[in-house]
């Protein structure tokens, strides 16, 4: 009830008991002289009312509205609010109501793409392309603690989903997802600030989404992920039209990855003021399914990596090293495997160490409405090991920007023997020369 | 009245008793209404409670006036309203400085002698016994509450933090910090613990580069900042563990420690302080009572009674020399605590705050930091 009815309601009962019970004194202040001779006058409408037959019926009423008054009186004579925010929180500039609880949460994107390729005469020619990148819906959720989270995309070419899972917040004991989910290993998110990505992606060691479970457990400055997947993406292992890079079973080494073990542990050092440095360990081992021999190879593959911020700076450092030990046909070589995803496939060496080495600088930004400058120069090489491959590097120099909503990557890409370079391959079928992309991708996040 | 009258009049009064009595409880309100001489605006909660206690209750017993209290959340649109229409709900109001000013200068309220207050006990000068800056033309200070920095006495090892330097000192005191999110103290307290004179804060805060100067600042301890919005969440940040220091209103963290035990402590080192002021509507036809209220509110007995009741600190230095030694010392007006504190400057944020808060809230979206998860 609002506090100006409950106190005219107050007043009003008030002072209709004081002319009924005028001998019972009240706490509340004296009745004005200017009105004494008013309520004199009105005191003598009670005494003809108890003379009347109505009067014991009446009385019951007025003494219930007398027991109304008594705690009327009690709850507004002094405020027993003891907190100390109230002179405090009005003060503070807008109150902003809580938000409503919300189920989903729901985001998207729209990206284009502007590319030149300096290996390609005809993009020289046009002097570069352009087009539609994706677009692509998020949902993310949590009620009593179980989660959403789901990602698919639609590109020009083909429509995927990116990720997908349920999970399950034990809070302080972890967290469990199931489904479609990024693969713990090495650094995380992302091993590369560049749209671009390194040579782990390329490899299907980073950035990868496979199906299974997956546990996540922090612990003070100690952060453990444990998996279990079953196998990559889909059931089907030779769909293509995938987001990250799996073996397949298209091409001439039919190999897919099944019921494959990650452990990943991570350490966050904080060196005093605001640098911090994570140091990190990955494993996984797997059976490595062969569809022409329906034989189990089995491949592994880990890492160490360091995730060092310091104020402005980045530094990431990642080393690591991989196999696969495919059980092929006979007449099918066991150098490469055959991987997939974006609707194509390439080869990759079936045994390798890669690096990565990126640094990235977030610079102070004055201006008005730039919310982000990051610059950044992102380093990857991968060592095959078998077949005398050459090795493969991929270099991106650029710089991320966010305005608002929007989030632009300009980059310039720099590859040898890499995959989207002119004829480079991560296996050893490549032109073994430098190829160089300019690449600006500008996307409307929300 | 004839005889004959005397007989009839009972009988009509007799016939309809219920009519009777519904009659006398539509009048009672207007019978009520005049009995409330005085009204009084103020923020509501346990604030008006301790206005209560140690002033409204104690002024009906002397002067039998009654004060009729009600809540409003500061402004003058209510204000202007009354003075505009002369139709006026409120007699004395409790005014947040930038208000006082202001509307002492669209002429909203009357104007408050200095002459017109009670005399401190040992009779020196009024003027003297408030604090600079608590009396204005046309309202009378009551008490100040401040921002404050509170650490968590068991997240620090042997040394502990004394100064407001040391907030910003994340080498020496490592771990989180708390900071309301508004710009208001917080860049104050950059520019000082950056070198600036307190003095000269708000002529450097007014320039381009000296917002970015106190951004900068900021920035340093921004990977660790941990933000907080109602004044609840501050000594729970301390007491969760969430931060090992934090900004956090007087009130907040003297609450935590005499009612809950929780170990948390105050550095007093340049407390940004407000205050809050009696004022008078303009023209309300009840100013002479209304003055003669002000009078009774702030004498220095009144000031001292209202701080056992908040942990606000009064105005007058009379009243802080009634208080126990142990009160006074946990209040922003003691004279230890307040030696270097810096008054917020309500009519500057009031002209530059919308400017200063969008650059504010930006420089919030921009991480120092090369952010771990880019948009992908």
């Amino acid at each position: 009830m609002p506090r100006e009815t409950t106190r005219a309601l107050f007043m009003g009962l008030r002072a209709a008991a004081m002319l009924l019970f005028m001998g019972k004194k009240t706490t509340l202040s004296r009745v004005p002289a200017t009105t004494g001779w008013l309520v004199l006058l009105w005191m003598s409408c009670p005494a003809l009312l108890f003379a009347s037959a109505e009067s014991d019926a009446l009385r019951q009423e007025l003494e219930r509205l007398r027991q109304r008054i008594d705690e009327l009186e009690r709850r507004l004579s002094v405020p027993q609010d003891n907190t100390v925010d109230a002179r405090e929180a009005a003060a503070e500039d807008v109150a902003t109501p809580p938000a409503a609880e919300q189920a989903l949460d729901i985001g998207g994107a729209l990206r284009f793409n502007y590319v030149w390729k300096d290996f390609d005469d005809g993009s020289e020619t046009r002097r570069g392309d352009a087009g539609l990148d994706l677009f692509r819906i998020n949902v993310d959720g949590e009620r009593n603690n179980i989660l959403l989270s789901a990602e698919y995309r639609f590109y020009a070419f083909m429509d995927t989903i990116h990720h997908g899972w349920i999970g399950y917040d034990f809070e302080t004991a972890g967290q469990l997802q199931a489904g479609i989910t990024q693969v713990p290993f090495g650094l995380l998110p992302y091993a590369a600030h560049n749209f671009w990505f390194g040579i782990p992606y390329y490899i299907g060691l980073a950035d990868d989404y496979d199906t299974g479970i997956k546990y996540v457990r922090d612990s003070g400055p100690w952060n453990l992920q444990l998996a279990v997947f079953k196998n990559a993406e889909f059931t089907d292992s030779a769909e293509l039209d995938r987001y990250s890079y799996d073996p397949v079973t298209t091409g001439a080494a039919r190999n897919e990855q099944t019921n494959t073990l990650h452990a990943r542990l991570v350490y966050t050092a904080r060196q005093g003021g605001d640098c911090t440095h994570e140091f990190g360990a990955s494993a996984l081992w797997g059976q490595l399914y062969n569809k022409d021999t329906d034989e189990d190879g089995d491949y592994r593959a880990a890492a160490a990596h360091l995730d060092s911020r310091c104020g402005r700076w980045n530094l990431q450092l990642e080393g690591g090293r991989y196999e696969y030990d495919p059980r092929n046909p006979a007449g099918v070589s066991d150098d490469s495997i055959t991987f997939g995803a974006f609707g194509g496939v390439h080869e990759v060496a079936a045994e390798g160490s890669f690096g990565v080495a990126n640094i990235a600088y977030n610079l102070p930004v004055t201006l008005s409405g730039v919310d982000l400058v990051t610059c950044y120069n992102d380093f990857s090489v991968l060592d095959k090991t078998r077949g005398g491959f050459e090795n493969s590097y991929l270099n991106t120099t650029g710089c991320a920007v966010g305005i608002g909503p929007t989030f632009t990557y300009i980059d310039i890409i720099r590859g040898k023997n890499a995959l989207f370079l002119g004829d480079g391959s991560l296996a050893g079928d490549g032109d073994n020369r430098w190829a160089t992309r300019y690449n600006i991708n500008i996307g409307y996040y929300w | 009245m004839t005889h004959s009258a005397q007989k009839q009049q009972p009988a009509a009064w007799q016939r309809r008793p219920v009519a009777c009595l519904m009659s006398l409880l539509m009048l009672a309100p207007l019978l009520a209404h005049a009995e409330t001489q005085l009204t009084m605006a103020s923020w509501g909660g346990a604030y008006t409670r301790s206005q209560i206690l140690a002033f409204v209750r104690p002024y009906h017993s002397q002067t039998g006036i009654a004060i009729d209290m009600v809540d409003y959340h500061g402004g003058l649109d209510e204000l202007r309203n009354q003075v505009r229409s002369l139709n006026f709900k409120w007699d004395v109001i409790d005014l947040e400085l930038s208000d006082a000013l202001r509307g002492c200068e669209e002429g909203l309220l009357e104007r408050i002698p200095v002459d017109a207050l009670t005399p401190p006990p040992d009779g020196d000068g009024i003027t003297e016994d408030f604090i600079t800056g608590s009396l204005t033309d046309c309202a009378v200070g009551t008490v100040v509450w401040s921002t404050v920095i509170a650490y968590h006495r068991e997240a620090m090892g042997d040394a502990v933090p004394q100064t407001l330097s040391d907030f910003f000192d994340t080498a020496r005191f490592p771990g989180p910090r708390g900071l309301r999110r508004s710009p208001k103290a917080n860049l104050e307290w950059a520019l000082i613990a950056d070198g600036v004179a307190p003095e000269r804060v708000y002529e450097v805060l007014e320039t381009g580069q000296g917002l970015q100067r106190a951004l900068r600042v900021l920035d340093k301890i921004k990977p660790e900042l941990v933000w907080w919005e109602a004044g609840i969440e501050a000594p729970r940040l301390l007491e969760t563990g969430r931060v090992v220091m934090t900004s956090a209103y007087n009130g907040r963290i003297h609450d935590a420690v005499a009612n809950r035990g929780e170990p948390l402590a105050i550095i007093w080192d340049h407390q940004v302080w407000n205050i809050d002021l009696l004022g008078i509507p303009k023209d309300n036809p009840r100013q002479a009572q209304a003055l003669d209220f002000i009078r009774f509110a702030t004498a220095a007995e009144q000031l001292a009674e209202q701080a056992r009741h908040i942990p606000y600190g009064p105005v007058r230095r009379s009243s802080l020399a009634l208080l126990a030694p142990q009160l006074r010392a946990g209040l922003p007006t003691a004279p230890d605590n307040f030696a270097n504190a810096l008054q917020i400057d309500a009519r500057w944020w009031a002209r530059h705050f919308e400017r200063i808060n969008g650059r504010f809230e930006q420089w919030l979206q921009q991480p120092v930091g090369v952010p771990r998860r880019l948009p992908r």
